[in-house]
């Protein structure tokens, strides 16, 4: 039976045990709607990081900053409903000030958290949630199956959270739910050119750093304000944009060189300032300075400016991230928040007849092999575990990074009989104990081979 | 001429010197060694990446300081002048010692290669000499690498730089507000120097930067600091540098940087030195008030506390002494009281027993037959008797020298005397008196049947011549017999009874006798125990006494002597913490931070 299963049969279970107490079938219904609902995906940082940025860049359109926790969801029309307290929630309008949506939470002084339904292709394998700053890890991580965690650079604070965000005891098991983003990559580099090329240089090297290592899957760089404009470059934006490029380089790099410069009022061409002044606050002044550099170089159409933009910014890259990270385990990541719900549970409520149950519990976090394998896929992909090339690739099929199948697993792409199996996955096997236990290996090395061979002997049964 | 602070700060150290801090007397001579240093540090603090190196590039307008977008600073580099360009290295030539006391070795390297190499171990700092107009008058710029960071060994040598510092370069970025973080962090540096500048950096980057340095301002205001704020834009000033362009310099922010360095950091080096001084001196002073405030306060030191101790304890036992003293006499008196009594009772009952001993003998004995044998008993009855009782009176004597022994405040080996026996005991008695015993005599005995013959001859010789008989006939004979030989034998019983009541009344007057004399000696023997047993001990009693007062006073003179030596030091410690408190006061001219401070 997978993870996905036994854990589906857990939460069931819970509810025949727990049926009587209305506060557990409550918190155990949610957790069941979850189970089936897409990844949720927690956004968190220090203030001022860029986590709504990021967020609008995600969605791929704009929506003014709250002040509480905001939840995406997919959904078919744009509604939004407000969460207070116990009680229904409230459904409240969708209106638009200047570019950006706005969600009318005038009537709330408070609210738990607003949920928006929205169309958009993100949001049909995820749920996003903004974050409020001052959020402390638990409530982040209280409804989330995976966490976003923004910063510029990695400082000690950054480290604390991510470090309690792993600090519950399943939650250590399986450290498989965090992605760092250097957020404000722009920034990074002063605002030069290449910034964004130099903050993915740092990100390569946060991905190695011991410090950063154990505590997220992967880093990566965005450039914010430049990802969502890439998503939600307009017309009359892009028309302003190619006139500024039509300047020459010399004379616009000069009026580039400060903010208060290229808004002020000395300026050569016959543009407003308060459209400079808006594509300022939209783009920042790195990204007028890409922008139109891009559209000097020859990108000078919308649809291949965006394509450039979204690449550049950083956004595809955190795209395909949470595609491989998040989305692709949606099972995982959701058999782990069912998991640790069920903790809760029992320790909140601990029950004789429970008793089955926690055994249980204690037995898939401690064989979650799934996890582990998880958790190689990770280290190998982004290189922090090195293997050699050829072992390399074995290992990652080996571990189910190309689908969990025997078949896939084994490196079959025909019907093999149960005897040739058999044989592969022995010889595997052998190729594997001998590695890990190579005394001129790396550690690294050793530990992934000892994975590999675990996974070889869970296969083991099946064709004997 | 001296500045009126050295003067100061000479008297701080001469103060620490005084009060044997010599942890103290070093800092403030480094201070010192520091202050008269004709060189300004002026220390450039931030967290990482907030533009702390390109400030300092372009404070100079040269590339001194690497710039990067990851981590690029490692060690602190010292920037000052120099006539030709010039870097170095300095480093730990012994690997892996402390971080103090270590020799050093400095490395020449050429300018652009000091980044790459200051990555290496050991490196303590770099040091880059310029020639620059603006370090001319002996400014020396630090850049530090980034507080915060992860690596925390960077964030050290930081904080280990500040102890140096004159002034300080607070830089944040403009692209947020200064954080929780940074104002922790401008609150430690406060602490080490006072002279704090915040410069919020890249305001060419951010559209809004005047509203983050209003923001800024706000928050400094609320945390109650001090602190000139100034935008500035390295990006702009190094252009400018490039272009000749005096607009963007000016737009840089740069000018007012460098006026607020060169006017408030070098020109006001004194006003700087002295608020520097004041800072330490005050903070060293307060260090040396409050160990010498709690001695005056204290009430005792704790000698005094032994030496008034060990007096009451001297004068606690002159007194239990003496109220034990009444109590051993009074024991001793009662037992021997006591023991007088006894022993004389017992001597009476056993002469009584004796008594009755002879009364019953001679209810029956005559006193005629065996009398010598009579009295070698009496003797013997008598001796035992004495014997008895005086071992008796020994005996007990001693217990009770025991007893008042245990009643003595202090136990000693010479405590119970060796003997308390009388020498002159038990002189014989008087020797027994023979009673007088009158023997019965033959012619005794006729004339005592004739004289009671006699009147039975008569008598029936008279009732006889009735019946016609003659007077002197058979039967009146007969009668007469009789009579006479009644009257011998009841004066014989006269006799014996007289007899035994001389032998007792011979026997009782001896034992009287005895009992007189030997209870006089038991009497008199006892006394004299009494007597050699007080004189025992009120002996020791006094020599006990004389130990004790004798403690008593030689306490009594510690404590007069420590009160008085106290009091000399409370008078010199007074002194010297007014001392003090005047040379804070001094400090405090300087233009310290006013900080509250009375003895």
């Amino acid at each position: 039976m997978t993870l996905d299963r036994v854990v589906w049969s857990m939460l069931q279970e819970a509810l025949g045990v727990y049926r009587d107490s209305p506060r557990a079938t409550a918190w155990l219904r949610t957790h069941v709607e979850r189970y089936t609902e897409p990844v949720r995906i927690a956004v968190a940082g220090r203030s001022r990081i860029g986590k709504s940025t990021v967020v609008n860049a995600l969605v791929g359109d704009e929506f003014t900053p709250q002040n509480s926790f905001v939840w995406y969801r997919g959904g078919t029309e744009q509604r939004a409903h407000v969460f207070n307290g116990p009680g229904r929630p409230h459904e409240v309008g969708i209106g638009r000030r200047g570019s950006r949506n706005h969600v009318e939470t005038g009537q709330f002084d408070r609210s738990d958290r607003i949920v928006v339904d929205w169309p958009a292709r993100t949001l049909r394998d995820v749920v996003l949630i903004d974050t409020p700053s001052e959020a402390t890890p638990e409530q982040v991580l209280g409804d989330a199956d995976a966490l976003l965690y923004l910063m510029r650079h990695v400082q000690d604070e950054d480290l604390r959270f991510l470090q309690s965000a792993n600090d519950h005891p399943i939650a250590r098991t399986a450290a498989v739910h965090t992605v760092a983003v250097l957020a404000r990559a722009d920034e990074i580099g002063a605002g030069r050119i290449d910034a964004l090329s130099s903050a993915k240089q740092i990100a390569r090297r946060y991905r190695r750093d011991p410090a950063v290592q154990p505590l997220c899957q992967n880093v990566v760089s965005i450039a914010g304000l430049l990802a969502v404009a890439a998503k939600t470059l307009r017309e009359d934006e892009f028309a302003a944009l190619r006139v500024l490029s039509s300047l020459g380089r010399e004379e616009l790099e000069d009026h580039l060189l400060s903010a208060d410069r290229f808004a002020g009022d000395q300026f050569p061409l016959a543009m407003e300032p308060a459209v400079r002044q808006a594509l300022l606050e939209r783009f920042g002044i790195f990204g007028v300075r890409l922008i139109t550099a891009l559209i000097r170089q020859g990108f000078d159409s919308q649809v291949k400016l965006t394509g450039q933009l979204v690449q550049r910014s950083g956004l595809g890259e955190l795209r395909d991230s949470i595609a491989v990270h998040f989305v692709e385990r949606r099972e995982v990541l959701k058999a782990r928040s069912a998991l640790l719900a069920l903790d809760v549970l029992f320790r909140m409520e601990p029950r004789q007849n429970a008793r089955k149950l926690v055994a249980d519990l204690e037995r898939v976090v401690a064989s979650a092999h799934d996890f582990r394998e998880l958790r190689l896929v990770a280290a190998l992909q982004s290189g922090r575990t090195k293997l050699p090339a050829e072992l390399q690739t074995e290992a990652l099929r080996l571990v189910g990074a190309e689908g969990v199948a025997p078949l896939a697993r084994l490196g079959f792409d025909y019907e093999a009989d149960a005897r040739e199996l058999r044989e592969a996955l022995l010889d595997a096997l052998l190729r594997w104990q001998a590695q890990a236990a190579d005394v001129h290996a790396t550690h690294a090395h050793r530990k992934a081979a000892q994975i590999v061979v675990r996974t070889c002997e869970g296969l083991l049964p099946q064709f004997s | 001429m001296a500045p009126p602070w050295l003067d100061v700060l000479d008297e701080t150290i001469g103060a620490c010197v005084t009060h044997r801090r010599p942890d103290l007397e070093a800092r403030l001579r480094e201070k010192r060694a520091q202050q008269l240093d004709p060189k300004l540090r002026v220390l450039v603090v931030g967290e990482s990446k907030q533009g702390k190196s390109q400030l300092v590039n372009a404070l100079l307008n040269a590339p001194v300081c690497a710039v990067g977008d990851d981590i690029t600073t490692t060690v602190p580099t010292f920037v000052q002048h120099a006539d030709t360009p010039s870097a170095a290295l300095v480093r730990n030539a012994s690997a892996g010692g402390s971080i103090f006391h270590t020799p050093t070795e400095r490395i020449a390297v050429p300018i652009d290669q000091v980044t790459k190499q200051a990555a290496a171990q050991h490196v303590v700092r770099a040091e880059i000499g310029i020639p620059r107009a603006l370090l001319d008058s002996g400014l020396v710029l630090i850049d530090t690498p980034g507080v915060g960071d992860t690596r925390s060994a960077h964030t050290a040598s930081t904080f280990a730089t500040l102890m140096q510092a004159d002034a300080v370069l607070l830089v944040s970025d403009a692209t947020g507000e200064l954080t929780s973080a940074e104002m922790t962090l401008l609150k430690k540096v406060m602490e080490a120097c006072p002279n704090v500048t915040v410069v919020v950096t890249k305001i060419d980057l951010v559209p809004s930067w005047r509203h983050v340095v209003e923001r800024n301002r706000a928050l400094l205001a609320r945390a109650g600091i001090r602190a000139k704020l100034i935008p500035v834009s390295s990006a702009l000033r190094l252009r400018a540098a490039k272009t000749g362009d005096q607009r963007l310099n000016s737009e840089s922010g740069f000018p007012e940087l460098v006026t607020c360095v060169q006017s408030d950091i070098v020109a006001s080096a004194d006003l700087l030195a002295r608020r520097a001084v004041a800072v330490v001196a005050s903070s060293a002073i307060t260090q040396l008030v409050t160990p010498l405030r709690e001695e005056l306060t204290a009430h005792d030191s704790s000698r005094t506390v032994a030496t008034i101790s060990t007096l009451q304890e001297a004068q606690r036992r002159v007194d239990e002494l003496r109220r034990r003293s009444a109590r051993w006499q009074n024991v001793l008196n009662d037992e021997m009281a006591d023991l007088i009594s006894d022993v004389e009772y017992d001597l009476r009952d056993r002469t009584r027993k004796i008594l009755r001993e002879v009364d019953k003998t001679y209810d029956e004995a005559d006193p005629a037959i065996g009398w010598d044998q009579f009295e070698q008993w009496l003797e013997d009855n008598l001796n035992e008797a004495a014997t008895t009782n005086f071992a008796w009176l020994m005996e007990r004597a001693e217990w009770v020298a025991a007893k008042v022994a245990r009643n003595f405040p202090v136990y000693r080996e010479d405590l119970i005397p060796g003997s308390v026996l009388p020498d002159d005991l038990l002189e014989p008695a008087s020797k027994l008196e023979k009673p007088k015993i009158e023997p019965f005599s033959m012619p005794q005995k006729l004339f005592t049947g004739l004289r009671g013959s006699y009147g039975g001859v008569l008598m029936f010789g008279l009732v006889t011549s009735l019946a016609g008989m003659p007077l002197i006939n058979v039967i009146s004979l007969g009668a007469g017999a009789l009579f006479g030989g009644k009257s011998i034998l009841d004066e014989s019983d006269q006799r014996l009874k007289r007899r035994q009541a001389a032998a007792k009344a011979a026997a009782q007057r001896h034992v009287d006798d005895f009992f007189m004399k030997f209870s006089k000696d038991v009497r008199d023997s006892g006394r004299h125990i009494q007597r050699s047993l007080r004189n025992h001990f009120s002996t020791l009693a006094e020599e006990l006494q004389e130990t004790l007062l004798e403690s008593a006073r030689s306490a009594k003179r510690a404590v007069q002597d420590d009160q008085t030596e106290r009091e000399r030091r409370m008078r010199e410690g007074r002194k010297e913490l007014d001392k003090l408190v005047t040379l804070y006061k001094r400090v405090q001219a300087l233009g310290g931070p006013a900080m509250e401070l009375t003895a």
